[in-house]
């Protein structure tokens, strides 16, 4: 057993619980953070696979990704929150 | 050196903040975007039909290291088509939105969508191909709740999260595909994929994002709500465009990159979903009170017949029977892109001047609006599948190669999808045609009521006639290593 | 046993990491679920300085728990007060989730479990690496960013922007919050200026060390947070009808000097975005600067929840509904 194999299993084990949660969630907001945990499940298995024992350097195009990755979680959350708040909104008209 | 293909992506990108710079001027930006896009588009395929597959290797970096844009056969017609459809909607959009508030607020969101559809298209890197599915997924679900409202809120909120989830599962596979293959380029992996567990769990996990995406029964479950209640011009771009993109990365995908991977037992996973969208989508669409949620089950219903393609192809082994179906796969969906974009536009002009969309009250429909019922009509034939349309061409091929290959079981189906859909059109029609004063006195020919037309004749006479084209194009291709 | 000495801080690390993301989307009470996922966000930041991914490390701090967490937050205040809780999936719908993901979970475990065990096969690293002199910084992830894989880059400030004008097309801000006590008040004001000196560092360091760009955006967006809450509506970004130009330039900024520069080196008989090799350095600075700057006003924006006063020309006071009974 490796560091990157153990951190892998760690992030497998968040993505699903994420997605398992999102999925049964019926609330917004819970669904959100339920969707973020899962991303960052995926992003802890991106790099786990980057890593490498000291000495020799980590590959760092799953970083790379990863960061791509997280700034394209905030924007999404911030949609799914603005328009949460403009349903919500609506719904306080009816 | 093919510069060429950044510019289906590059123009409206940039078109796109010159609209948010200049909100006051967004429609006449978006409408000469949407004509340069199209230009562009249309060089990107003749280029392609005369020197075979383009390749970019962006910033000068070897593809894998760097990310190469890539046009083939396959995604120069989709993207002649984005470029067809979209320029008929733009012009569409500047009647539908004019004086409305939300003007400036769409021209930019929906150049945004055309980057996104483009660069999905053309990209040849699967990490990039995430980006751009974000990118899409955000810049639908924006257009999709302009038109306000609980509900059309409550489905994009729902398009939102599902999405989401959907290139989430998409990136766990790419993660996977990067530790079992070393690569993110398309090329190189179409190259290096063996039928090993990785590849099974990676297409597993990108397949399961993509169908949600694509709205493959039973996971269609957002698409009618969405569809229905966005405004007319998105609506067409989201049944046309959007769901295209992601069927159009799993045809790459299984098909193709994963050729060797994919089983002919595994096709059936995806086969029977689709033969049941078949039946059911086209079952509701009859059912559907509104004309906008009579299209949207409908898209269900073809996407559906998109799936069952694949599902055949799949079983098919390389050579020309399955490039056949390929073709008629392609064919189908051009075809069910260019009708139900009219579809769509047409039941906006309706709805638009009769103030609801409820099919049993759009008596004299067909005397007040006659080009506009012979629009729906006539996308409605494509959509059916009756000669001489694209759809009707696609069918037929779809019937043989089942026949051939000893497939009964899609017989019936494909009978009974066909059947349910005349009979939705014909109760259409046969509202539309009765007498009632629903939706006011005849009017002049109206400029918005053009584009629709020109696609729905795209849809039932250009490409049924013009089918021999494709036939050449779709066997060039990028990245199927083992031949078609 | 010194096997397991040397492991266990990991086997710690990676527990409490399962943990806390199961406490988190299992929590029924909304506040605490967004409480625990920040602090999630903290410890997954360990987790990435532990994965020698400092860059991460960084933007998770500044983005994952800190960005999304006061989006998150704010969120917290539009709840209604007794919001209906919607009805939640049947049982038989809810077995086939838990089913579903748990065959995935082992279906991936093991197949990582396959290809991770062996010895790491040449993935791009090493390319990523060897070609790094050529690529005008000496932060490996920094090149793979703005250079390698700019494009992604680029799409990925599109992203962004999609998002934000997204948000202000959805309806108006949310109201300000109460001006904020004498020494809330005076923290703030020292801590703004930090904030943005931290922000010029990380920016400038980028093409060396971790930081970069997005870590750049997010802090100068958090002390725009700060201002917002301690009761200065305006919160740094240009306001009015006088500003309304400039936040729209602001926004489009960074993807419109990235195609900029994209198209202006195709002039020089390259590609597009191939870069001179003596020129990258600058360029990548230059793109740079303009995605801070961008980031920071939409991920602003995306805080006060919605279009700031005198976005539109005549801004209408609700948004009119589709044209449909």
């Amino acid at each position: 057993m490796s560091l990157t194999l153990l951190y892998a299993l760690t992030g497998t084990a968040l993505f699903l619980l994420g997605l398992r949660a999102t999925l049964l969630h019926a609330g917004l907001l819970a669904r959100v953070v339920a969707l973020n945990v899962s991303g960052a499940g995926v992003f802890l298995i991106l790099v786990a696979i980057a890593y490498r024992e000291a000495g020799q350097p980590v590959d760092p195009i799953p970083q790379a990704l990863v960061l791509t990755g997280l700034v394209v979680a905030v924007s999404a959350t911030a949609l799914a929150l603005a328009l949460h708040r403009r349903l919500i909104k609506e719904q306080a008209h009816e | 050196m093919s510069d060429l293909l950044i510019w289906p992506i590059v123009t409206p990108l940039a078109a796109a903040l010159l609209a948010l710079v200049w909100p006051s001027r967004a429609t006449s930006i978006g409408i000469v975007a949407a004509g340069l896009t199209l230009l562009s588009t249309l060089r990107v395929a003749w280029q392609v039909s005369r020197d075979g597959v383009l390749e970019l290797a962006l910033g000068g970096w070897s593809p894998g290291l760097g990310i190469a844009l890539r046009a083939d056969g396959l995604s120069a017609i989709l993207l002649a088509m984005s470029g067809l459809v979209s320029m008929a909607v733009a012009v569409y959009a500047s009647v539908y939105f004019a004086g409305s508030a939300q003007r400036a607020g769409f021209w930019t969101l929906w150049l945004l969508l055309l980057t996104a559809l483009h660069a999905l298209f053309l990209s040849g890197d699967l990490f990039n191909v995430y980006v751009t599915l974000e990118l899409m997924g955000l810049a639908a679900v924006g257009l999709a709740a302009l038109g306000g409202g609980r509900e059309a809120l409550q489905a994009a909120l729902r398009y939102l999260i599902l999405g989401l989830l959907g290139s989430l599962a998409f990136l766990a596979g790419v993660a996977v595909v990067y530790a079992g293959f070393g690569s993110l380029d398309m090329a190189t992996l179409a190259g290096v994929a063996a039928p090993v567990p990785a590849a099974w769990v990676a297409l597993t996990l990108m397949t399961g994002g993509l169908i949600i995406k694509a709205a493959l029964f039973p996971l269609h479950i957002w698409l009618p709500a969405a569809h229905a209640n966005a405004p007319a011009p998105v609506s067409a771009m989201l049944s046309a465009l959007v769901v295209k993109a992601a069927l159009y990365l799993v045809v790459r995908l299984w098909l193709e990159i994963f050729d060797g991977v994919v089983t002919s037992a595994a096709a059936w996973v995806i086969g029977v979903p689709g033969g049941i969208a078949v039946v059911w989508g086209s079952w509701a669409a009859l059912r559907a009170a509104r004309l906008k949620l009579l299209a949207a089950f409908s898209t269900v219903a073809q996407l559906g017949y998109l799936f069952l393609f694949i599902a055949l192809a799949a079983g098919l082994p390389a050579g020309e029977p399955r490039a056949a179906v390929m073709t008629a796969l392609v064919l189908m969906a051009i075809s069910h892109g260019f009708a139900k974009s009219a579809f769509f536009l047409g039941a906006g002009i309706v709805m638009q001047r009769a103030g609801h969309d409820r099919i049993a009250e759009l008596g004299g429909t067909a005397r007040a609006l006659p080009l506009t019922t012979f629009t729906l009509a006539l996308a409605g034939v494509a959509l059916v599948g009756l000669p001489p349309s694209g759809g009707f061409l696609a069918k037929w091929q779809l019937l043989t190669t089942a026949i051939a290959s000893g497939q009964w079981i899609w017989l019936p189906v494909v009978g009974l999808g066909t059947l349910l859909a005349a009979a939705y059109l014909f109760r259409l029609l046969g509202h539309a045609f009765a007498p009632g004063e629903g939706v006011g006195p005849r009017l002049a020919v109206g400029r918005e009521e053009i584009p629709a037309l020109a696609l729905a004749l795209t849809a039932t006479l250009l490409l049924g006639l013009g089918a021999a084209g494709l036939w050449e194009l779709i066997p060039v291709s990028a990245y199927a290593g083992r031949g078609l | 046993m010194s096997g397991l000495f040397t492991w266990l801080p990991d086997l710690l690390l990676a527990a409490m990491l399962v943990g806390l993301g199961w406490a988190t989307v299992s929590s029924t009470d909304l506040r605490r679920s967004v409480a625990l996922f920040i602090a999630f966000g903290l410890l997954l930041s360990i987790a990435w300085a532990r994965l020698r991914a400092p860059d991460l490390a960084l933007a998770e701090a500044a983005l994952g728990a800190g960005l999304s967490g006061a989006l998150l937050l704010a969120a917290l205040r539009d709840e209604p007060p007794a919001g209906a809780v919607p009805e939640g999936l049947p049982r038989w719908l809810r077995t086939l989730v838990d089913l579903l993901a748990a065959s995935l979970a082992l279906a991936l475990a093991w197949v990582l479990w396959e290809t991770l065990s062996e010895p790491a096969p040449a993935r791009l690293g090493e390319a990523a690496l060897s070609a790094l002199e050529r690529s005008g910084v000496s932060n490996p992830v920094t090149a793979v960013l703005l250079n390698y894989r700019a494009y992604d880059t680029l799409l990925e400030l599109v992203v962004v922007l999609t998002a934000v004008l997204g948000v202000v097309t959805l309806g108006r801000e949310r109201p300000g919050y109460r001006r904020a006590g004498p020494v809330l008040y005076s923290l703030v004001r020292w801590l703004v200026p930090l904030l943005i000196l931290a922000a010029g560092y990380l920016l400038w360091i980028g093409a060396q060390a971790p930081g970069g760009a997005f870590q750049a955006g997010a802090t100068l967006a958090a002390a725009s947070v700060m201002l917002r809450l301690s009761g200065i509506d305006s919160a740094g970004l240009p306001n009015g009808l006088a500003g309304r130009l400039v936040l729209r330039v602001t926004l489009s900024a960074g993807v419109g000097l990235f195609l900029l520069v994209g198209l202006g080196v195709m002039g020089t008989g390259r590609g597009f975005l191939h870069y001179p090799p003596a020129w990258s350095g600058g360029l990548i600075l230059l793109i740079e600067t303009a995605a801070t700057l961008a980031i920071a006003a939409a991920l602003a924006l995306a805080f006060r929840g919605g279009r700031p006063a005198g976005w539109e020309a005549d801004d209408p006071d609700h948004s009119p509904r589709e044209r449909r009974p």
